[in-house]
């Protein structure tokens, strides 16, 4: 369509924005368990509220491939039945969507006062030069992702780090190598998260 | 309907009950500002600027999200509310560009309008400016094959948003990411992909979202006329302005620089399609029929009017004489009203009422891709009037629900039973519907004799032995009626190009030199003709029909907003601009604004 009588518009690139999007990703669809799980969860809202299990359906996405791409956008927009816009909006809003892939274990490093006093950001610089990375990126082996979070709700811990949904309190920064040789040997079990803990007190 | 009474800034107003204090504040002329809230889409709350004092609240409250209540004491010009309100002017423009000179809106934006009547003087920011895309050119982006984004200048007040929500019915644009990164997007910056794109610059109250087809064209100075004008690309009617450059040369001639949506809440609300919008190039293109043209052998050539009428009458005569039923019509439903009068009173005069079914209406159609959802709905007739048509009595088929029947027609062409064909088409290329079959028949011979009366160089008329140029809806004051069955006026905006006249005037002329004593002058005795001819019915009051003509708008600044033009054109009439005032200054001495040196005398 074109409604300028000299010139052409639609089929041009014209003035594409410059911004680099993520990765589509490959076509994507629940696994049956849980697309399973995602019908029995729409059927808490009503009807016409449908939409309202966007979140729920985003973290399974999450689940199921580590991060939330275009392509699962695409089809959780087509699950729920409501426009690709409305869960971009969604999945963008939310800080713990991740639009990229990420590594086995996402550091979120608080960054918030009480954290901050007890030496946060030499926690972020020691895993940055343990791993070379910087706040934002995936260490080359895949393994870590660092992120730097707002108040993680720990503040009597600090510095606290959460490894993918568990903290680990009371991070030194000094602490910070054999933190992540635990990490890479014993997994999860490394952690010290007191909510980790409270069945065994 | 249950009224409230409230009182703001002292002054009772009366309004319906659920308006709300933002309402009630435009509708008694008290000048609140406001950037999310639009008349024709929900209620957000998110610019803060409709700030006002409610007494017994605890804080300042939005009118345009509160409620008005009985004995409510509302206050919009304390000194708290002039101070919290330019304190939010300033975080509007924290990152607004301020790139006003060459920015589209400049001149009819409500950002700067209001920045300048209730803001702060200056901004006492000194942070770099939030950039998106880039700064200055960079920064505007493709935003779908009609629309421009600079997401520097959006101060996120969601418009567009709620307008794709609401009204389109598939919301393809959202809010990305958060707090100071918010951005407004479409998915994977895909663009905006909707009949109804061109509404998302009228709603948008800064020059974030831009029409690429206006974009640079023009400034709203320099088109300071407008002409009230019915869209005839559909059957739906909508009203539309029409606006005039005032310096055409700049605009490779042409006049017309942009067509927006007038508000009639029975037809279209504050909303147009693109195709009236956008597509109105043809009707100063190059295309454009400007002389009558007869057949010399192979070739169409110019000539005068009295040497093509004398050839129509010929022709007329000897088919009518030989067998009536040899003479047919086929009739674009872009005819006006008027012109299907006159036509009609041609046939009856000539051949009798009976003859009428010698005239063949037509009309294009085609099914335009809507959301389910949508809450303006365009009709897959792209003709005006076909309801018009069949009041007057003309045969239409089906009427505006479905195609028109032209196999009578065809088979009498084909057939060689028709001597003289009268096609009549004041429409844009196409609006004949396929009438591919005509041009054949006038090729291979089986169709003697063919005059095309309409306004584009199209395929019909490169066949044609006779070629009467008319005039478009826009160069002529005529009625249409939509398919609700409203009969409704569309003003001249411009003049028909070159020797082209208006259609009523050319089937008077027709008509007289068959020896018909038809008498009109203008089309205004055409119209009460008409009403006589029709009592009883819509058209009764046809003769009293006023049209408007260019005239400057009154506070360009304000009115030629197409967004906000609803504002002054139904609630702020007797105001001044609100450029007169600014409330900060109010009784401040000029002197103590503008330093002045004292000069010796």
């Amino acid at each position: 369509m074109s409604f300028h009588p000299h010139m052409e518009y639609a089929p041009a690139r014209f003035h594409k924005s410059e911004r680099v999007l993520a990765d589509d990703g490959e076509t994507f669809a629940y696994t049956p368990e849980r697309q399973q799980a995602f019908d029995e969860v729409v059927t808490r809202y009503p009807a016409d509220r449908r939409k309202s299990a966007v979140l729920f359906a985003l973290y399974l996405v999450q689940q199921q491939q580590g991060y939330v791409s275009g392509a699962s956008m695409r089809f959780v927009a087509s699950q729920i039945g409501c426009s690709t816009a409305d869960v971009e909006d969604v999945a963008t809003y939310y800080t713990m969507f991740y639009r990229h892939p990420v590594g086995t274990y996402v550091l979120n490093v608080c960054r918030t006062l009480s954290c901050a006093l007890l030496g946060a950001e030499r926690v972020v610089e020691q895993i940055s030069a343990a791993l070379g990375i910087k706040p934002g990126e995936t260490d080359p082996s895949g393994m870590f992702t660092l992120i730097e979070v707002e108040c993680l709700g720990a503040c009597d811990r600090a510095p606290v780090v959460m490894v993918n949904d568990d903290w680990h309190e009371r991070l030194a920064p000094e602490q910070v190598p054999a933190f992540l040789d635990g990490l890479r040997t014993r997994g999860a079990a490394a952690l010290t998260g007191c909510h980790l803990h409270v069945e065994e007190k | 309907m249950e009224t409230v009474t409230l009182t703001i800034d002292g002054r009772p107003v009366t309004v319906d009950k659920g308006k709300t204090v933002l309402q009630a504040a435009i509708e008694s002329g008290i000048s609140v500002p406001y950037y999310c809230y639009h008349p024709g889409l929900g209620v957000d709350g998110s610019c803060r600027v409709c700030i006002v004092k409610i007494e017994k609240m605890p804080k300042l409250q939005t009118s345009c999200s509160t409620t008005c209540a009985d004995g409510m004491v509302v206050t919009t010009r304390d000194e708290d509310v002039v101070k919290a309100r330019a304190g939010i002017f300033e975080f509007l423009l924290v990152n607004h560009p301020l790139d006003c000179p060459v920015c589209d809106k400049g001149g009819e934006c409500p950002l700067q309008d209001f920045s300048y009547a209730f803001g702060p003087a200056e901004s006492r920011m000194d942070f770099p400016r939030r950039v998106f895309d880039g700064e200055g050119v960079k920064a505007d982006v493709d935003f779908g094959p009609t629309l421009m984004l600079n997401r520097n200048r959006c101060i996120l007040c969601t418009r567009c948003v709620r307008f794709m929500r609401e009204v389109e019915g598939d919301a393809q644009i959202g809010i990305v990411d958060r707090g100071n990164g918010s951005e407004i997007a479409t998915f994977r910056e895909e663009g905006v992909h909707s009949l109804l794109s061109g509404n998302l610059m009228d709603v948008c109250p800064v020059g974030a979202i831009t029409t690429r087809d206006y974009r640079f064209k023009s400034r709203p100075w320099d088109n300071p006329n407008v002409v009230d004008t019915i869209c005839t690309r559909c059957s739906k009617g909508c009203s539309t302005s029409a606006w005039l450059k005032a310096k055409p040369e700049w605009a490779r001639g042409s006049q017309l620089i942009r067509m927006t949506p007038r508000y009639n809440p029975a037809v279209n609300d504050y909303w147009m399609c693109d195709i009236g919008r956008f597509g109105y190039h043809w009707i100063e293109g190059e295309q454009r029929l400007r002389r009558p043209m007869v057949r010399r052998g192979s070739a169409l050539e110019s000539c005068a009017w009295h040497d093509v009428l004398p050839k129509v009458r010929e022709q007329i005569q000897q088919a009518g004489t030989a067998d009536p039923s040899s003479v047919r019509f086929l009739v674009s439903a872009h005819a006006a009203t008027e012109e299907l009068f006159v036509l009609r009173q041609t046939i009856d005069g000539l051949m009798g009422a009976d003859a009428r079914g010698s005239v063949s209406l037509t009309w294009a159609r085609s099914e335009k891709t809507q959301p389910a959802g949508t809450r303006f709905v365009v009709p897959a007739t792209d003709a005006p009037n076909v309801r018009g048509a069949h009041d007057l009595g003309f045969a239409v088929g089906a009427g505006h629900d479905g195609a028109p029947d032209l196999g009578a027609l065809r088979a009498a062409v084909e057939g060689g039973r028709v001597r003289v064909l009268y096609v009549i088409d004041p429409g844009p290329d196409g609006s004949l519907g396929d009438v591919a079959w005509v041009a054949a028949a006038r090729r291979a011979g089986t169709l003697p004799f063919l005059v095309v009366q309409g306004v584009v160089r199209h395929d019909l008329v490169e066949a044609a032995d006779v070629v009467l140029p008319g005039a478009t809806s826009t160069e002529k004051d005529a009625l249409y009626t939509n398919d609700q069955g409203m009969v409704q006026p569309s003003s001249r905006a411009i003049l028909p190009p070159g020797e082209a006249q208006e259609d009523w005037r050319i089937l008077v002329s027709v008509a007289r030199a068959l020896g018909l004593s038809l008498s009109y002058d203008s089309s205004d005795a055409v119209r009460v003709a008409l009403a006589a001819a029709m009592p009883g019915t819509a058209y009764a009051g046809a003769g009293a029909v006023t049209f408007s003509r260019p005239i400057p708008s009154r506070n360009w600044l304000q009115a030629s907003n197409p967004s906000e033009r609803w504002k002054w054109d139904f609630m702020f009439q007797d105001l001044p601009p609100v450029k007169g005032h600014s409330v900060q200054m109010e009784g401040v001495p000029v002197k103590d604004i503008i330093p002045l040196k004292p000069t010796q005398a």
